[in-house]
């Protein structure tokens, strides 16, 4: 146990509560809204907790991953060069990527909800959902070393 | 069926989503031959991501598809058609898996799951049929069927390739009969039932009259044609494979009569048609070729012949029959009127002159032997034809997916919601983020994976080394290649191996395909860092075809373990090995936690040390059979698999005199090809070490024209693991004025290696050089546990041969110093010197004896006073009596 286990913590509790919010807004709180609500109580509701969960990630899971992400990149040392080679650093440039992506089509979700694209904003979604998943997919991959 | 489905969407729903599969696959064998290089057999999975998935999705949607608007039958239950559309996929992700990564059970389950869907769809459509009422097309039908059947067989072959079943010609052999029943078969069949049809409806023409009876006369002989054409190449027999083929080719013409009819009516005016015949214009000049090739060579030569020819087949003909279909289909599918359909197909057909031109272009570019920069151009200008289509049709199946739902919409899709009643849309905005993500991670992934880059620093050049590379019997020779930091290493490599291969290095240098007896030279940049290397042939980098390049100080073991090869030009590994050894090894045997105090097993019989005299006679007849899957307790407690000489390790004493001549008949009773070398013969190699498969056997005769105590070993690569695993024995020649003595015990000493002989586990710890404990006759610690006995007085001679194969010994008996040494070939010490020797020390595959007395009864322990090993198990104990 030591400052880093708490780093490393934070990063994958952060990981873990921005997968698992969406799973959740997408398997529980959607076909419970699309059953219980009415079609304009409904576009209220979603709207309201996909404002919310916005919100979680720019002011905590971003500001989190970010932090931690370069810290514990910063301890393993990283650099640059490094992520360009085979193995630990190709693995991190790919999760990086991904998570861009991810971040882009998150992004993407909350500009189509906004401007009255649902079916983009759904397609968004789901993107980054999978997309999600890939990130800790990748996360697993990074050799423990 | 929904409310409000309009006529022409009567089967949209699955068939839509269905087809979103085959753009799926089309778009993966996009991104497979732009990642080319940086896959496993980046060659093999091209053709099988195409083929195996896009085109046999394809015809499984297609082919019932037109089953049951020809025959007017009603719609089968689509729960069945979409499980047999889930299982093929998943067989066919699973045969990609299998071969190009993973274990080849894995691609073995897939091809059988694969087949029997094929089966399945077969059965499908023949019930299709018996229920419908006889109508025109019913023989289109018989096609279909016929297909399923070939694609069975092809399937059927290609699990027995993926199983490595029969090797080097056989393996090219079945390997031919698999693409040919494949592509003519299942492909081919198809697409000539389907034209029947599909080729008057692409023109808007009417049927010609003779097209029943063209189908008919065509089936039958392109069916018996191709069962000759597969048989013989399986079977080894040209001539009946190319009747086979020209009677198919035959068939195939006679079912493209009426098409040609057709086109005299009307000539072709949309880019689907145009595609179409171009598809079947590149059949033709394959058909051709294909002839040629399978009546010129052997049927073994078959498969490297038709290389050339697959860009043909695969793009000019099944690539551009698919587009040419889809272009024509989609639109119709994609439903939503008449004026929605105009419009898809617009969209759809955008440019098709420039991407017929560019495909076809790209096709004969790929087909001819054109300099490497025109090859790459030809690759993108397939690439980008199929490409474009493949974003025109997403485009096409989002519009039609947005279309959709606005008509459905007033039913209650809501902001979120884009799932109304009755629009169920063709591409929900829900599956369309799953394959966007899917295709995202899959891209990042392969990103992740891929270590085609050459590593490490750039290195200036120090110097220059040649090494001889050789591929054969899923090895590269040398495993290891060691060149100092800077070297320039040019890598001479010849496959000598009956069937196909390449090498293919990480650092990006590759050979071509090279047929057996060809050679191919790779220079290299200046070594950097450690660079791994492999055989692309589907399979093969799996069953241990890889090679490393470490530069010299980097020799750690990393990564898996691939083979302890360490024979042939590049002087690998040995020096390491030695110097790892003092240093290292005793820690290995202490960290395994071998208990050599442990009690041996109930029944466990000792290997016997004593050493009978020789027999008489000038002649020995024996007979040494291999039986690799003994189980031998190989230290107290500790039972394992051993590969061995008669059951036992070491393997029967063979003794005689100076001058007399051994007989051996080796039998290979084992699972695996063994060879055996006799130290004590002076014999050309060639022969009778050579290496024999299981059931064969030879005869190896030798003279002994030396006396000694002489080591045998098996002679196959790679003999560390051979030798490793307790293939070794000694022959005794005693020296001609040997004198009596009272007893004669012989012990062979050889280094323990637990796990599965030849696994990766005892590969990487060869490698090393870090034995798991060291054994005298079989056992670690054995005679501790079975004294061997004396009596005070007495004079014992210990005959020693020293297996190895990483270490010699430093015989010793505690309390007795030997007054006799015989060490190859020679006395270094004799009774009645004045002299005394406490150690016989034999370097690897050394023999010799030691004769000494006991003073007096007690425990005498004999050990290898490199004192690791000893506490390894290379320890026993002499049980003295009073006299």
């Amino acid at each position: 146990m030591t400052w880093w286990t708490v780093v490393r913590f934070a990063h994958v509790l952060s990981a873990a509560l921005w997968v698992g919010g969406q799973l959740t807004v997408s398997l529980v709180v959607l076909p419970l809204a699309r059953r219980l609500l009415d079609g304009e109580r409904r576009a209220g509701v979603m709207r309201a907790v996909g404002r919310r969960f916005g919100l979680f990630t720019g002011a905590v899971f971003l500001p989190v991953q970010l932090g931690t992400g370069v810290a514990l990149a910063w301890r393993k040392g990283v650099t640059w060069a490094s992520l360009a080679e085979p193995g630990y650093g190709r693995i991190l440039a790919a999760k990086l990527v991904l998570f861009c992506a991810v971040m882009a089509a998150a992004g993407l979700h909350g500009w189509a909800t906004g401007g009255g694209r649902p079916a983009l904003a759904r397609a968004m979604a789901v993107t980054a959902l999978v997309g999600s998943a890939g990130v800790v997919l990748l996360a697993a991959a990074l050799p423990a070393t | 069926m929904e409310p409000h489905a309009g006529p022409v969407r009567r089967r949209a729903p699955w068939h839509l989503r269905a087809n979103a599969l085959v753009v799926g696959w089309l778009a993966l064998t996009v991104a497979v031959a732009v990642a080319g290089d940086g896959l496993p057999a980046p060659r093999w999975l091209l053709i099988h991501v195409f083929l195996l998935g896009a085109v046999s999705t394809a015809i499984l949607i297609w082919s019932e598809h037109f089953a049951v608007a020809l025959l007017r039958a009603r719609t089968p239950d689509p729960r069945w058609s979409l499980a047999r559309l889930g299982l093929l996929n998943a067989a066919a992700v699973a045969v990609l898996y299998g071969v190009a990564a993973g274990p080849a059970g894995v691609a073995i389950g897939g091809a059988g799951v694969v087949v029997a869907v094929v089966v399945w769809h077969a059965a499908a459509l023949v019930r299709l049929a018996r229920r419908a009422l006889p109508g025109r097309f019913g023989h289109v039908i018989a096609w279909y069927v016929c297909a399923a059947g070939a694609l069975a067989a092809g399937g059927t072959l290609g699990a027995l390739l993926a199983a490595h079943v029969g090797h080097g010609a056989v393996h090219e052999r079945l390997h031919a009969a698999h693409a040919q029943v494949n592509l003519l078969g299942w492909v081919g069949l198809t697409v000539l039932g389907t034209l029947f049809t599909l080729w008057p409806t692409v023109l808007r023409t009417r049927m010609p009259e003779r097209t029943r009876r063209a189908s008919v006369v065509g089936l039958r002989l392109a069916v018996p044609g191709l069962v000759l054409l597969t048989g013989g190449l399986a079977a080894d027999l040209r001539p009946v494979a190319a009747a086979g083929l020209v009677v198919y080719a035959a068939g195939a013409l006679a079912a493209l009569v009426p098409l040609a009819e057709a086109v005299r009516v009307r000539r072709p005016h949309t880019g689907a048609a145009w595609m179409l015949g171009a598809g079947v214009v590149w059949f033709e000049v394959a058909l051709v070729a294909d002839v040629v090739v399978v009546a010129t060579r052997p049927a073994g030569g078959v498969a490297a012949g038709l290389e050339p020819l697959l860009p043909l087949v695969v793009a000019g003909f099944a690539g551009q029959v698919l587009l040419g279909s889809l272009l024509h289909l989609l639109p119709a599918v994609l439903g939503g009127g008449p004026v929605r359909f105009k419009e898809n197909a617009a969209l759809l057909e955008r440019g098709w002159v420039a991407r017929l031109a560019a495909f076809n272009a790209g096709v004969v570019l790929l087909a001819l032997p054109v300099p490497r920069p025109l090859a790459v151009l030809g690759w993108a200008l397939v690439l980008a034809a199929v490409a474009v289509f493949v974003v025109l049709a997403v485009v096409a199946l989002v519009r039609a997916a947005s279309a959709e739902r606005a008509s459905g919409g007033h039913e209650g899709g809501g902001p979120a919601g884009g799932r109304g009643g009755a629009g169920r849309p063709v591409l929900s905005p829900a599956l369309a983020g799953v394959v966007a993500g899917c295709v995202l991670t899959a891209a990042a992934v392969v990103v992740a994976v891929t270590g085609s880059t050459g590593a490490g620093p750039v290195m200036a050049a120090t110097g220059a080394k040649t090494v001889e590379v050789t591929l054969s019997g899923m090895r590269v020779r040398p495993a290891v290649i060691e060149a100092a930091p800077g070297t320039v290493l040019t890598l001479r490599v010849t496959n000598t191996d009956a069937q196909r291969h390449d090498l293919r290095l990480a650092s990006g240098e590759r050979t071509p395909m090279l047929a057996a007896g060809q050679s191919a030279v790779l220079t290299l940049a200046p070594l950097g860092g450690q660079v791994e290397g492999w055989c692309t042939v589907a399979g093969h980098r799996a069953a241990g075809m890889t090679m490393r390049i470490v530069p010299v100080g980097a020799l750690a073991g990393s990564g898996r373990g691939t083979a302890g090869d360490t024979a042939g030009g590049a002087g690998a590994g040995h020096g390491a090995h030695g110097a790892a050894d003092g240093t290292r090894a005793g820690a290995g045997a202490a960290g395994t936690g071998l208990d050599l105090g442990a009690a041996m097993s109930p029944g466990w019989r000792p290997y016997d040390a004593a050493l009978k005299p020789a027999p008489g006679g000038a002649e020995h007849e024996v007979e040494i059979r291999v039986d690799d899957r003994a189980v031998l307790e190989v230290a107290p407690g500790v039972r394992q698999r051993m590969w061995t000489f008669n059951g036992t390790v070491p393997g029967p004493v063979l003794r005689g005199k100076v001058g007399d001549v051994f007989t051996v008949t080796f039998v290979n009773g084992g699972t695996m090809g063994h060879g055996i070398d006799f130290h004590a013969g002076a014999n050309a190699p060639d022969e009778v070490m050579r290496t024999i498969q299981p059931g064969e056997r030879l005869t190896y005769r030798f003279r002994a024209g030396f006396a000694g105590a002489w080591l045998y070993h098996c002679s196959t690569m790679p003999m560390t693991q051979h030798i490793a695993s307790g293939m070794y024995g000694a022959v005794v020649i005693d020296p001609p004025d040997l004198a009596r003595v009272d007893r004669e015990y012989l012990l062979v000493q050889g280094e323990l290696y637990l796990g599965e002989p030849g696994g990766d586990a005892q590969v990487v710890k060869l490698r090393e050089g870090r034995p798991d404990g060291w054994m005298f006759n079989g056992t670690a610690a054995g005679y501790d546990h079975a004294p061997l006995e004396a009596r005070a007085g007495e004079r014992v001679r210990i005959w020693a041969v020293a297996a190895g194969p990483g270490s010699g010994t430093a015989l010793h008996v505690v309390g007795a110093p030997f007054d006799t040494v015989y060490k190859e070939g020679a006395y270094l010490l004799r009774a009645g010197d004045a002299g005394g020797a406490q150690v016989l020390d034999l370097a690897p595959a050394q023999g010799g004896f030691a004769e000494l007395v006991f003073p007096e009864a007690g425990a005498y322990p004999v050990v290898d006073h490199t004192m690791h090993r000893a506490e390894g198990g290379a320890h026993g104990l002499f049980e003295v009596g009073a006299r």
